[in-house]
């Protein structure tokens, strides 16, 4: 995948992962049913969000590290 | 042995271990000014990830969050929603900071702003900016502390005292160590506070209620209103989608801008620490939902505690634990309050001293260290007097402290992202920025849509900075290209 794509998905991810924990894109996910782990669905929803934030940024990490290894080895 | 006295043992041990981890850390430090500031740039990975994960996590997410979950329900989801948001932005951001300050010898968040943008009144304004929002900040830390002192050892160590010896602590090491105690302190009490609220958010609801699942069943049929997003207000009615998405709004932009996590850009060994750092915070960010569980343990819960912020302890007392898991919890609690604490203590004196009075008065590094302990002491001392007032409305500054330190973000990214902006066009943005957020702060009923006064600040500040930067002659092409890629 290129930087760009890598930066480009990563940052569409963030806008998704704003809209969907904020006004309007919690709102069909204000509910307590169903369930998930014990948590209500919003809360669970949220922490979805969260969690996803961790493998997006780790996904985007290994695309640019490959971005620099490669611009240090032609410096180097 | 009295259960008091039993805590009050744990407690003492407590604050001699970090007492003297903060002492030792000091040691390896340099005595200069980017040693006491930014620890000679010499923090790797576990130290990075706790030192912002616990300067984060204060006692306003430890005995606040509860609370917020027990009054206002679904509303303290909030807490969990903006962190990842408002960090993911320094993958990019942190190392280019780092960058600038090896490059030009930053050890704060102003040294960058007035790198690009030279101006001894802006530095001046960010400093005292930054210190309105720091004092409200560590009160509510020491009343934290001394709240979670007096109510586990039934009154015998009075809120007071209770303060004076925990912050006397943190005054101890942050004078005589900086940057480098704050780092070893808050990686001990990160490891302490994550412990303890999965231990306690996972022992309360199946103690009380038989399960985490069983507990939210039960709440959803008692009261079915308080776990749906956006929850109450303060005063128990139903809270405005406005001021739920707002909040999440102005912590996400605001979250970094704070100078005491800001300038922790500065003190990474390397650029690899910072990504793996903002890679790894929402890790840290997910320690929350323990910390919401034991709120909402506490909805149902026969008994009514003196005000929401105590839930925690009172609950920790009312539901008959063992001594020594009481004395735990409140070490827990202090680790939240303290790790917070010294963070702020320490950058609001470096903040003063670097941004403020070094830009009028030319002082040796000696001189510049000296006074910045000083400040440490001065800065302990007011806040200490506003801790022991019990009428302060410091939730209403802190939440008002937000809407300040937000303005930082547009000059920030200024600064590193547009080339045209102009010292004039700053200054213009922060000073209408911050006086919109006043203005709005004192006069509630002026807001539209319920909004926070931090986002209706930034909606005029934006425009202010990009008009006047427009109109001002733009910087030249070799000072801007030292910032701008």
């Amino acid at each position: 995948m290129s930087l760009r794509t890598a930066r480009a998905l990563t940052g569409i991810y963030l806008l998704a992962a704003l809209v969907a924990v904020t006004w309007p894109g919690l709102i069909p996910f204000a509910r307590v049913e169903p369930m998930i782990l014990g948590l209500p669905f919003a809360l669970a929803w949220i922490a979805a969000w969260v969690a996803g934030t961790v493998i997006v940024l780790y996904l985007l990490d290994r695309v640019e590290r490959r971005y620099r290894d490669a611009a240090s080895g032609r410096a180097g | 042995m009295e259960q008091w006295v039993v805590v009050t043992i744990i407690i003492a041990l407590y604050l001699g271990l970090t007492l003297t981890i903060g002492l030792m850390a000091g040691r390896k430090q340099t005595d200069s000014v980017a040693g006491y500031v930014a620890a000679d740039r010499s923090f790797g990975l576990l130290v990075m990830y706790f030192v912002t994960g616990a300067s984060v996590f204060s006692a306003f997410a430890f005995l606040g969050g509860p609370g917020w979950a027990y009054s206002r329900g679904a509303a303290a989801f909030y807490i969990l929603a903006y962190g990842a948001l408002g960090m993911a932005p320094f993958y990019w951001i942190g190392p280019r900071i780092a960058a600038l300050g090896r490059r030009h010898g930053y050890v704060t968040q102003a040294q960058l702003i007035t790198g690009r943008f030279p101006s001894k009144t802006l530095s001046g304004l960010i400093a005292l900016l930054s210190l309105i929002a720091f004092v409200p900040y560590v009160t509510i830390q020491m009343r934290g502390a001394g709240i979670v002192i007096e109510a586990v050892t039934d009154g015998h160590v009075p809120l007071w005292l209770g303060a004076l010896v925990a912050y006397g602590i943190v005054i101890t090491y942050v004078l005589s160590a900086g940057a480098m105690a704050v780092g070893w302190t808050n990686t001990f009490q990160g490891i302490f506070m994550v412990v303890i609220a999965w231990t306690l958010g996972l022992y309360l609801p199946y103690r009380l209620y038989g399960g985490i699942g069983e507990m939210f069943s039960q709440i959803a049929a008692a009261r079915p209103d308080l776990l749906v997003p956006p929850g109450l207000d303060a005063a128990g009615d139903p809270w405005s989608w406005g001021a739920f998405t707002t909040f999440i709004l102005v912590s996400a932009v605001g979250l970094m801008m704070w100078p005491h996590l800001f300038m922790k850009a500065f003190t990474a060994k390397d650029d690899d620490t910072l990504r793996r750092t903002v890679i790894l915070f929402p890790t840290f960010q997910l320690f929350l939902i323990p910390v919401l569980l034991i709120g909402f343990s506490g909805v149902l819960f026969a008994g009514t505690p003196p005000s929401s912020d105590f839930i925690l302890p009172f609950m920790i007392l009312e539901t008959d634990l063992p001594a020594i898991v009481v004395g735990l919890f409140c070490a827990g609690a202090l680790s939240a309050s303290m790790s917070t604490g010294d963070a702020l203590l320490h950058a609001s004196a470096s903040v003063a001293v670097e941004d403020g009075v070094q830009q009028f008065v030319e002082l040796s590094e000696a001189a510049q260290k000296r006074l910045m302990q000083g400040l440490v002491l001065l800065t302990g001392a007011i806040a200490y007097y506003y801790a022991l007032d019990p009428d302060s409305s410091l939730v209403q500054l802190l939440a008002s402290a937000y809407g300040i330190i937000s303005q930082f973000a547009p000059p920030v990214v200024a600064a590193l992202y547009w080339r045209r902006a102009t010292t004039q066009g700053v200054m213009a943005g922060l000073i209408v920025g911050a006086a919109t957020a006043f203005v709005f702060w004192q006069n509630p009923q002026w807001k539209p849509f319920d909004m926070h006064e931090g986002i209706i600040a930034l909606i005029v500040h934006v425009p202010v900075l990009v008009a006047v930067s427009l109109a001002t002659s733009a910087q030249s092409d070799e000072h801007v290209a030292a910032f701008v890629d």
